[in-house]
């Protein structure tokens, strides 16, 4: 069966200050449809690094991504673009909201991008902010929410024009116990429901509930 | 008042500089010597439209007092014997104005009062009240201009306070991991008014270099179009002061503001909003 | 991405956007203010000089008209020249003078206009019956000038047109009649002048200004003809001088070059500040926002909805302070003119900030066009934020 995600020999090259950092070394990952991945690591190791060239953030310095078969290099920005738009989603530790929006406003935000009407907007929303447990919060601003709700909403617009796949990058980096165990708790259901899920994550438990665990050292894989 | 002017108008038409003993002496201004290629020696033919006319010999060329109140003007002015011009225009015994010099000890505004009560057909000023009088252009020159300093300075201070807010809120996440670390609100909040003040002082500083170039062009560019040696641009160390002092005052003002609107919001929000 | 949205971001930060649209609203007024100044004036005269509908002006060579003493011999000859040319619909001479009003002791110094009824445009008649060759005597007088010499219409005043030194005497004398209330058009406020017909003034002022005048109107069939009119004026009657209307703002223009100067140099000032303003202001939201523009980038939204969320932004800003801004302009100008049109001397129908649609417009166009160029950088800076690179280090 053909991967969902696949990278090929994939390196990457950071340029800082005149010195070359070496974040990704000859990198080879196959991912199959509905499958929940996570990748671990110590600081440095190149886990986001890969995250961000697997969902086309960044172009790898050698090699090639593959999303659906498709290769990433044969798109331009504008297609890099809309391949996130519309079949990837992104969850990031640091939620990024926008703070002048509400909940509902900040789910609907990558729907208004595709130009979905304003009603289908707000019933897909309210249904998405329910599917993760806040519905009664739609109309709050991220400031009026905690930190695990903002990244229950952060998740909800990952999911607003219902990709196939999941990228997330340390998504409970920044929540504590309780409130990190709700968002695992989600990530389960969403798989179960059939997403495909790259997890990136230092939480051993949010590892532990993946199907299968990367490791990753120096930029290459270990495991 | 009316200005007093006479005017003659000038048939110029240089012939062979050989002296008559009916030629007038004129003295011309640099301007019109220039203008017609006239040198000290030349003759000149001068006539005013009633036909009559008089041979002159230019005696001298003049650079005439710069005078505000004709550098718009681009008139040519040529100077007579009284005698010659009052001949010239066929009224002899006529005159615009007398300059009168008093003894010492006599107040002018007194003798004008007292002349003007007993004249008949002539009025009597003091060269005061003719300066005063005469310098109401420039008054309402200096009245507009004042004006337009005080929107320069409103949209100035407004946008000097807004630019200092900007400045300092976007040090919301420094002054958040200070306050967090256990740095006093009093330390942040002086650090940031110094800050805001050296801003201030290099700008002002800065501001007064650049006033003065364009102060050194305004005057370049106008002495050179109304080819005069007037000033147009002066700095003094008055509006230097004035200047430096609001500009300095209002950044270190805006600063302090923004400053106290830090260091007044918890740390916690500050780090979260930033 | 979209309007409301962008406008919420601003109304965030109330206070800094507050002083952004205090600081454009000043600039935008200061910019009007100086675009009406700098045709204003001209547009002014130029309505003036053309509010009886005489196209040219016949001076002394080498005058503009009351710009000297100086004037014509011959009126009465140059008249009927000027009458025979073809084109020439209506000329009429005038002549100004000092005169005096008597009242026992007293004596009044006053501006008299000795016109042709039939053919000038010196004054608008207010009230009575304006003046008439075949009465010599009758006098019209200005607001300033029936006040000073306390007479209505009916009256009679005592006029003297020389008042002569050495002997003591007036001369001149003359008892007129007031026959009405004349609004004098090229007078400075309270400008105290009078109207008699152009024979009286010339007797008024004495032997040597028989058959004299200041100034001689004319009045041309078509208004496209006028300059060749006064071309062919010029080549047959070389002796005197002859403007057009569009020369008289040419030179009214260069004298008061300093206010079109002026103007252009302060409206750019006011246009860079609204630059630096706005440009300031979104460089500061966009770097605070950063890390929310490369989440909203690596989530899906094309760099031209972020680059058009930053315009939006910056385009409201504009379009809020200039709105407030022209309607503060109006009323700064009017202030800015209460003072300009204090200069001594001035017609007081000339303003020197005139509110036209056209200006207004104008001034609106550009601030719009100012306020795309300031957000430019910012929403460019935006668009090209390089998406991981602000991830990692937004990560920090």
């Amino acid at each position: 069966m053909t991967p969902i995600i696949e990278a090929r020999d994939v390196a990457r090259v950071h340029a800082l200050r005149g010195h070359s950092v070496e974040a990704l070394r000859g990198v080879s990952l196959k991912v199959r449809a509905g499958e929940h991945l996570a990748i671990t690591g110590p600081s440095g190791s190149g886990k986001s690094t890969l995250l961000t060239l697997l969902g086309g953030l960044e172009r790898p310095t050698s090699g090639d991504v593959l999303v659906q078969g498709r290769s990433l290099a044969t798109l331009d920005d504008r297609l890099l673009t809309r391949l996130r738009l519309e079949q990837v989603g992104f969850v990031f530790q640091r939620f990024h909201l926008l703070p002048v929006l509400t909940a509902r406003e900040n789910v609907e935000l990558p729907m208004a991008e595709m130009r979905v009407s304003s009603r289908e907007r707000k019933e897909r929303a309210e249904e998405l902010l329910a599917y993760v447990g806040l519905s009664g919060r739609s109309g709050h601003r991220p400031t009026e929410l905690s930190g695990g709700e903002m990244q229950r909403v952060a998740i909800a617009r990952a999911l607003a024009n219902r990709p196939a796949i999941l990228l997330a990058d340390e998504p409970t980096g920044e929540l504590d116990m309780a409130t990190g165990q709700a968002i695992l708790d989600l990530f389960d259901r969403l798989n179960r429901d059939g997403m495909t899920m790259v997890v990136v994550t230092h939480d051993d438990r949010l590892a532990e509930r993946a199907q299968r665990v990367v490791r990753m050292l120096d930029g290459q894989i270990t495991n | 008042m009316r200005r007093p002017v006479v005017m003659a108008f000038l048939a110029l038409i240089v012939t062979t500089p050989k002296a008559h003993s009916q030629d007038i002496g004129i003295a011309i201004e640099r301007r019109l010597a220039e203008s017609a290629r006239l040198v000290v020696g030349d003759t000149v033919r001068v006539a005013t439209d009633t036909g009559l006319g008089a041979r002159a010999i230019v005696r001298a060329i003049y650079e005439p007092a710069p005078d505000p109140a004709t550098i718009m003007r681009r008139d040519y002015h040529v100077r007579f014997e009284l005698a010659d011009l009052a001949s010239l225009l066929g009224q002899p015994d006529r005159v615009d104005r007398f300059g009168v010099v008093l003894q010492a000890g006599i107040d002018p505004d007194t003798a004008a009062a007292r002349l003007d009560r007993t004249a008949f057909g002539f009025s009597v000023f003091s060269s005061e009240r003719i300066a005063a009088g005469s310098s109401t252009t420039f008054l309402v020159v200096s009245r507009f201009h004042r004006a337009i300093a005080v929107i320069s300075i409103i949209a100035s201070a407004i946008f000097l306070l807004c630019l200092m807010l900007l400045k300092v809120e976007e040090r919301r996440a420094d002054v958040a991991v200070l306050r967090l670390t256990g740095i006093s609100r009093r330390t942040v909040f002086i650090s940031l008014v110094i800050e805001a003040a050296v801003i201030a002082l290099v700008g002002s500083a800065l501001g007064v270099v650049m006033a003065a170039g364009a102060s050194a062009l305004t005057n370049w560019h106008y002495q050179g179009a109304f080819e005069t040696s007037l000033h147009f641009s002066i700095m003094t160390l008055s509006t230097i002061a004035f200047a430096v002092a609001l500009s300095v005052t209002l950044g270190i003002v805006a600063g302090a503001a923004a400053a106290w609107r830090l260091v007044g919001t918890p740390p916690m929000i500050l780090w979260r909003r930033g | 991405m979209n309007w409301r949205w962008a406008l919420r971001d601003l109304a965030r930060h109330r206070l800094r956007t507050a002083l952004s649209l205090a600081g454009i609203a000043v600039a935008a007024a200061l910019l009007l203010d100086m675009m009406m100044l700098s045709g204003g004036l001209e547009r002014s005269f130029e309505k003036l000089l053309l509010s009886r509908g005489y196209q040219l002006r016949v001076t002394p060579k080498g005058t503009l008209p009351f710009d000297t003493e100086a004037t014509m011999g011959g009126a009465s000859d140059l008249v009927a020249r000027i009458r025979a040319e073809p084109g020439v619909a209506e000329a009429g001479a005038m002549l100004a003078t000092s005169v005096h009003a008597l009242a026992g002791a007293a004596r009044r110094s006053l501006v008299a206009y000795g016109v042709d009824p039939t053919a000038q445009g010196f004054y608008v008649l207010e009230t009575g019956t304006d003046l008439d060759p075949s009465h010599p005597d009758a006098i019209l007088l200005g607001l300033p000038a029936a006040a000073i010499v306390g007479a209505r219409i009916g009256d009679t005043v005592e006029i003297a047109g020389r008042l002569d030194p050495q002997v003591g005497v007036a001369s001149g004398t003359r008892r007129m009649v007031v026959r009405g209330t004349a609004r004098f058009l090229y007078d400075a406020r309270d400008q105290p002048s009078v109207a008699v017909t152009l024979g009286t003034a010339q007797a008024l002022a004495g032997r040597s200004a028989r058959d004299r005048a200041s100034v001689i109107m004319v009045r041309v069939g078509d208004d496209s003809a006028a300059a060749s009119v006064a071309g062919h004026l010029r080549e047959r009657i070389p002796e005197v001088g002859v403007s057009s209307i569009g020369e008289m703002v040419v030179q009214f223009r260069t004298r008061l070059s300093y206010f079109r100067q002026l103007s252009l140099i302060l409206g750019l000032i006011a246009l860079v500040v609204t630059v630096l303003l706005v440009g300031t202001l979104l460089a500061i939201t966009v770097n605070e926002q950063i890390g929310v523009i490369a989440t909203l980038r690596a989530i899906g939204v094309a760099r031209r909805s972020v680059f058009l969320y930053v315009m939006q932004q910056g385009l409201a800003l504009t379009v809020v302070g200039s709105a407030a801004g022209l309607v503060l302009g109006i009323i700064t100008a009017r202030w800015l003119d209460a003072i300009l049109t204090s200069f001594p001397g001035l017609p007081a129908s000339i303003s020197f900030f005139v509110a036209e649609p056209g200006s207004l417009l104008r001034a609106a166009v550009v601030l719009l066009i100012t306020g795309v160029i300031a957000g430019l950088p910012p929403s460019w800076r935006a668009m090209h934020a390089p998406v991981a690179a602000t991830l990692r280090s937004d990560a920090l």
